[in-house]
Protein backbone atom coordinates (compact mmCIF):
# COMPACT_ATOMS: atom_id res chain seq x y z
CA UNK A 1 0.00 0.00 0.00
CA UNK A 2 1.73 3.16 -1.29
CA UNK A 3 2.28 5.81 1.30
CA UNK A 4 3.46 9.28 1.59
CA UNK A 5 7.47 9.51 2.73
CA UNK A 6 7.45 10.58 5.95
CA UNK A 7 9.72 12.97 7.27
CA UNK A 8 13.52 11.91 7.95
CA UNK A 9 14.55 13.42 10.90
CA UNK A 10 17.88 12.62 13.26
CA UNK A 11 15.76 12.01 16.40
CA UNK A 12 11.61 11.85 17.68
CA UNK A 13 11.14 11.17 20.92
CA UNK A 14 7.29 12.01 21.10
CA UNK A 15 7.26 8.70 18.34
CA UNK A 16 10.00 6.67 20.32
CA UNK A 17 7.52 7.37 23.32
CA UNK A 18 4.37 6.53 21.85
CA UNK A 19 6.00 3.51 20.47
CA UNK A 20 6.81 2.59 23.68
CA UNK A 21 3.09 2.71 24.70
CA UNK A 22 1.65 0.67 22.13
CA UNK A 23 3.19 -1.38 19.29
CA UNK A 24 3.01 0.37 16.10
CA UNK A 25 2.10 4.03 17.45
CA UNK A 26 4.95 5.80 16.96
CA UNK A 27 5.24 5.13 12.91
CA UNK A 28 1.31 6.13 13.17
CA UNK A 29 2.11 9.16 14.96
CA UNK A 30 4.59 9.90 12.11
CA UNK A 31 2.09 9.09 9.26
CA UNK A 32 3.24 5.59 8.19
CA UNK A 33 -0.67 3.66 9.06
CA UNK A 34 0.12 0.61 6.86
CA UNK A 35 3.54 0.12 8.59
CA UNK A 36 2.27 0.78 12.14
CA UNK A 37 -0.57 -1.51 11.60
CA UNK A 38 1.91 -4.57 10.41
CA UNK A 39 4.33 -4.01 13.46
CA UNK A 40 1.33 -3.94 15.54
CA UNK A 41 0.20 -6.88 14.25
CA UNK A 42 3.49 -8.98 14.22
CA UNK A 43 4.13 -7.48 17.87
CA UNK A 44 0.68 -8.32 19.22
CA UNK A 45 0.43 -11.87 16.80
CA UNK A 46 3.46 -12.91 18.72
CA UNK A 47 2.55 -11.64 22.31
CA UNK A 48 -1.02 -13.01 21.81
CA UNK A 49 0.00 -16.17 20.20
CA UNK A 50 2.46 -16.84 22.90
CA UNK A 51 -0.54 -16.61 25.67
CA UNK A 52 -3.20 -18.92 23.29
CA UNK A 53 -0.09 -21.38 23.18
CA UNK A 54 1.03 -20.97 26.78
CA UNK A 55 -1.96 -19.80 28.64
CA UNK A 56 -1.45 -16.39 30.76
CA UNK A 57 1.26 -17.87 33.01
CA UNK A 58 4.21 -17.27 30.16
CA UNK A 59 3.58 -13.67 31.73
CA UNK A 60 4.79 -13.64 34.64
CA UNK A 61 6.86 -11.31 36.48
CA UNK A 62 7.36 -13.14 39.56
CA UNK A 63 8.25 -16.59 38.88
CA UNK A 64 9.97 -16.00 35.53
CA UNK A 65 11.90 -12.36 35.71
CA UNK A 66 14.10 -13.23 33.33
CA UNK A 67 12.18 -13.58 30.95
CA UNK A 68 9.58 -10.74 31.48
CA UNK A 69 12.37 -8.01 31.06
CA UNK A 70 12.06 -9.01 27.37
CA UNK A 71 8.28 -9.32 27.66
CA UNK A 72 8.29 -5.56 29.24
CA UNK A 73 9.09 -3.98 26.03
CA UNK A 74 5.93 -4.88 24.48
CA UNK A 75 4.69 -2.09 26.69
CA UNK A 76 2.12 -1.56 28.92
CA UNK A 77 -0.03 -4.49 27.74
CA UNK A 78 2.72 -6.96 29.12
CA UNK A 79 2.59 -5.02 32.62
CA UNK A 80 -1.38 -5.01 31.90
CA UNK A 81 -1.69 -9.22 31.64
CA UNK A 82 0.77 -9.54 34.49
CA UNK A 83 -1.20 -7.67 36.51
CA UNK A 84 -3.94 -9.41 35.91
CA UNK A 85 -2.06 -12.47 36.38
CA UNK A 86 -0.90 -11.87 39.56
CA UNK A 87 -4.10 -10.12 41.21
CA UNK A 88 -6.55 -11.79 39.99
CA UNK A 89 -5.46 -16.10 39.04
CA UNK A 90 -2.80 -16.68 41.78
CA UNK A 91 -3.43 -17.06 45.34
CA UNK A 92 -1.03 -17.09 48.33
CA UNK A 93 -0.37 -20.67 49.65
CA UNK A 94 -1.50 -20.72 53.22
CA UNK A 95 1.82 -22.46 54.62
CA UNK A 96 4.77 -20.67 52.67
CA UNK A 97 1.92 -17.36 51.86
CA UNK A 98 3.73 -17.69 48.80
CA UNK A 99 1.84 -16.49 45.68
CA UNK A 100 1.54 -18.97 43.11
CA UNK A 101 -0.88 -20.56 40.54
CA UNK A 102 -3.12 -23.05 42.17
CA UNK A 103 -2.97 -27.14 41.83
CA UNK A 104 -6.51 -28.63 40.07
CA UNK A 105 -7.39 -29.84 43.28
CA UNK A 106 -7.49 -25.82 44.74
CA UNK A 107 -9.81 -23.06 44.53
CA UNK A 108 -9.39 -19.18 45.13
CA UNK A 109 -11.25 -18.21 48.88
CA UNK A 110 -10.43 -14.85 50.67
CA UNK A 111 -9.07 -15.68 54.09
CA UNK A 112 -6.67 -13.66 56.62
CA UNK A 113 -2.93 -15.53 56.92
CA UNK A 114 -1.66 -12.20 57.40
CA UNK A 115 -3.49 -9.65 60.29
CA UNK A 116 -1.95 -6.56 59.06
CA UNK A 117 -3.17 -7.19 55.52
CA UNK A 118 -6.60 -7.95 55.86
CA UNK A 119 -7.94 -10.88 53.39
CA UNK A 120 -6.09 -12.00 50.87
CA UNK A 121 -6.65 -14.34 48.47
CA UNK A 122 -5.55 -18.31 49.12
CA UNK A 123 -5.80 -21.64 47.99
CA UNK A 124 -8.01 -23.67 49.68
CA UNK A 125 -9.20 -27.66 49.13
CA UNK A 126 -11.35 -26.94 46.08
CA UNK A 127 -15.31 -27.43 46.49
CA UNK A 128 -17.11 -29.97 44.03
CA UNK A 129 -17.33 -28.60 40.47
CA UNK A 130 -14.40 -25.90 40.78
CA UNK A 131 -11.11 -25.75 40.59
CA UNK A 132 -8.31 -22.69 39.98
CA UNK A 133 -8.82 -20.27 37.85
CA UNK A 134 -6.66 -21.50 35.51
CA UNK A 135 -4.04 -24.24 34.57
CA UNK A 136 -0.52 -24.08 34.99
CA UNK A 137 1.21 -24.82 31.51
CA UNK A 138 4.08 -26.60 31.56
CA UNK A 139 6.63 -28.44 29.31
CA UNK A 140 6.86 -27.27 25.77
CA UNK A 141 3.82 -25.37 25.57
CA UNK A 142 5.25 -23.19 28.28
CA UNK A 143 8.98 -22.38 26.73
CA UNK A 144 7.39 -22.10 23.76
CA UNK A 145 4.37 -19.32 24.61
CA UNK A 146 7.21 -17.92 27.04
CA UNK A 147 9.72 -17.81 23.86
CA UNK A 148 7.17 -16.11 21.89
CA UNK A 149 6.04 -13.28 24.04
CA UNK A 150 9.99 -12.19 25.14
CA UNK A 151 10.64 -12.62 21.18
CA UNK A 152 7.92 -10.19 20.97
CA UNK A 153 9.10 -7.29 23.56
CA UNK A 154 12.53 -7.79 21.67
CA UNK A 155 11.15 -7.24 18.44
CA UNK A 156 8.62 -4.52 19.63
CA UNK A 157 12.15 -2.88 20.90
CA UNK A 158 13.47 -2.65 17.11
CA UNK A 159 10.15 -1.18 16.01
CA UNK A 160 10.24 1.40 19.03
CA UNK A 161 14.22 2.29 17.90
CA UNK A 162 12.78 2.95 14.36
CA UNK A 163 10.48 5.20 15.14
CA UNK A 164 12.54 7.03 17.89
CA UNK A 165 15.30 6.88 15.07
CA UNK A 166 13.55 7.20 11.51
CA UNK A 167 16.15 8.62 9.62
CA UNK A 168 18.37 5.25 9.89
CA UNK A 169 15.80 2.97 7.40
CA UNK A 170 15.06 6.40 5.20
CA UNK A 171 18.75 6.81 4.42
CA UNK A 172 19.17 3.31 3.17
CA UNK A 173 15.66 3.20 1.35
CA UNK A 174 16.75 6.36 -0.40
CA UNK A 175 19.87 4.48 -1.24
CA UNK A 176 18.22 1.34 -2.36
CA UNK A 177 15.84 2.86 -4.58
CA UNK A 178 18.58 5.36 -6.11
CA UNK A 179 20.84 2.35 -6.51
CA UNK A 180 17.97 -1.27 -7.32
CA UNK A 181 21.05 -3.00 -8.77
CA UNK A 182 22.95 -2.36 -5.39
CA UNK A 183 19.19 -3.92 -3.76
CA UNK A 184 19.71 -7.00 -6.00
CA UNK A 185 23.21 -7.80 -5.64
CA UNK A 186 22.44 -7.28 -1.45
CA UNK A 187 19.21 -10.42 -1.73
CA UNK A 188 16.89 -7.50 -1.21
CA UNK A 189 19.12 -6.23 1.01
CA UNK A 190 17.24 -7.49 3.99
CA UNK A 191 16.80 -10.84 5.69
CA UNK B 1 -15.25 -23.23 38.11
CA UNK B 2 -14.94 -26.39 36.06
CA UNK B 3 -11.42 -27.36 36.61
CA UNK B 4 -11.56 -29.48 33.32
CA UNK B 5 -12.39 -26.26 31.29
CA UNK B 6 -10.05 -25.17 28.86
CA UNK B 7 -10.27 -21.30 28.24
CA UNK B 8 -8.28 -19.58 25.33
CA UNK B 9 -5.38 -17.49 26.35
CA UNK B 10 -5.86 -18.53 29.76
CA UNK B 11 -5.40 -22.19 29.44
CA UNK B 12 -2.57 -23.53 27.43
CA UNK B 13 -3.22 -25.57 24.33
CA UNK B 14 -2.78 -28.93 24.58
CA UNK B 15 -0.45 -29.29 21.61
CA UNK B 16 2.44 -31.53 22.99
CA UNK B 17 2.54 -33.79 20.55
CA UNK B 18 2.88 -31.58 17.72
CA UNK B 19 4.35 -28.58 19.20
CA UNK B 20 7.09 -28.48 16.11
CA UNK B 21 4.47 -27.04 13.60
CA UNK B 22 3.99 -24.22 16.39
CA UNK B 23 7.59 -22.80 14.28
CA UNK B 24 5.30 -21.71 11.66
CA UNK B 25 2.92 -18.96 13.05
CA UNK B 26 6.12 -18.31 14.99
CA UNK B 27 8.07 -17.26 12.17
CA UNK B 28 5.46 -15.77 10.43
CA UNK B 29 5.07 -13.00 12.79
CA UNK B 30 8.29 -12.16 13.25
CA UNK B 31 8.69 -11.71 9.83
CA UNK B 32 5.82 -9.40 10.08
CA UNK B 33 7.11 -7.25 12.77
CA UNK B 34 10.73 -7.19 11.63
CA UNK B 35 10.05 -6.62 7.74
CA UNK B 36 7.27 -4.07 8.73
CA UNK B 37 10.22 -1.27 10.10
CA UNK B 38 12.68 -2.77 7.68
CA UNK B 39 11.48 -2.96 4.19
CA UNK B 40 11.42 0.68 2.72
CA UNK B 41 8.93 0.51 0.67
CA UNK B 42 5.55 -1.54 2.43
CA UNK B 43 5.14 -2.58 -1.73
CA UNK B 44 7.38 -4.94 -1.27
CA UNK B 45 5.86 -6.44 2.64
CA UNK B 46 4.35 -9.35 1.92
CA UNK B 47 6.34 -11.06 -0.46
CA UNK B 48 9.25 -10.18 1.70
CA UNK B 49 7.13 -11.67 4.67
CA UNK B 50 6.65 -14.80 3.25
CA UNK B 51 10.35 -15.20 1.89
CA UNK B 52 11.35 -14.25 5.27
CA UNK B 53 9.42 -16.91 6.91
CA UNK B 54 10.64 -19.49 4.45
CA UNK B 55 13.80 -18.82 5.47
CA UNK B 56 13.39 -18.75 8.78
CA UNK B 57 11.16 -22.22 8.88
CA UNK B 58 13.96 -23.87 6.12
CA UNK B 59 16.85 -22.62 8.34
CA UNK B 60 15.56 -24.48 11.73
CA UNK B 61 14.45 -27.50 9.51
CA UNK B 62 18.10 -27.78 7.95
CA UNK B 63 19.71 -26.85 12.30
CA UNK B 64 17.00 -29.89 13.06
CA UNK B 65 18.30 -31.99 10.24
CA UNK B 66 21.95 -31.22 11.06
CA UNK B 67 21.60 -32.29 14.62
CA UNK B 68 20.17 -34.88 14.08
CA UNK B 69 23.13 -36.09 11.86
CA UNK B 70 25.90 -35.24 14.07
CA UNK B 71 23.55 -36.58 17.35
CA UNK B 72 22.59 -40.08 15.64
CA UNK B 73 25.31 -40.82 12.98
CA UNK B 74 28.44 -38.76 13.63
CA UNK B 75 29.06 -38.99 17.21
CA UNK B 76 27.98 -42.31 17.58
CA UNK B 77 30.66 -43.54 14.47
CA UNK B 78 33.14 -41.41 15.88
CA UNK B 79 32.59 -42.30 19.68
CA UNK B 80 30.75 -45.57 19.55
CA UNK B 81 29.30 -46.37 23.23
CA UNK B 82 30.27 -50.03 24.63
CA UNK B 83 27.85 -52.81 23.49
CA UNK B 84 26.22 -50.72 20.05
Amino acid sequence: MPEPEPQSKGLDPAAGLLACLFPGAGHLYRGEAYRALMAAFGVLGLFLGGMFVGGIDTIDAEEDRIWFVGQAFVGPVAFGVNYVHQTRFKAYDPDTRVRRTGYPDEMRASRIIDPVKGEQPVWVPAEDGRGPPNVKSVAKMNEIGTLAATIAGMLNFIIILDALLPSVRGVIGRREEESPALETAQGGGDA
Amino acid sequence: MNPLAYTPFIDPIDLHDWWFLLLIPMAFFVACAYKAVRVPSMRKFWPQVISFTIQIVGGIALLGLAAYLVLGYAIPSLAPMPGS
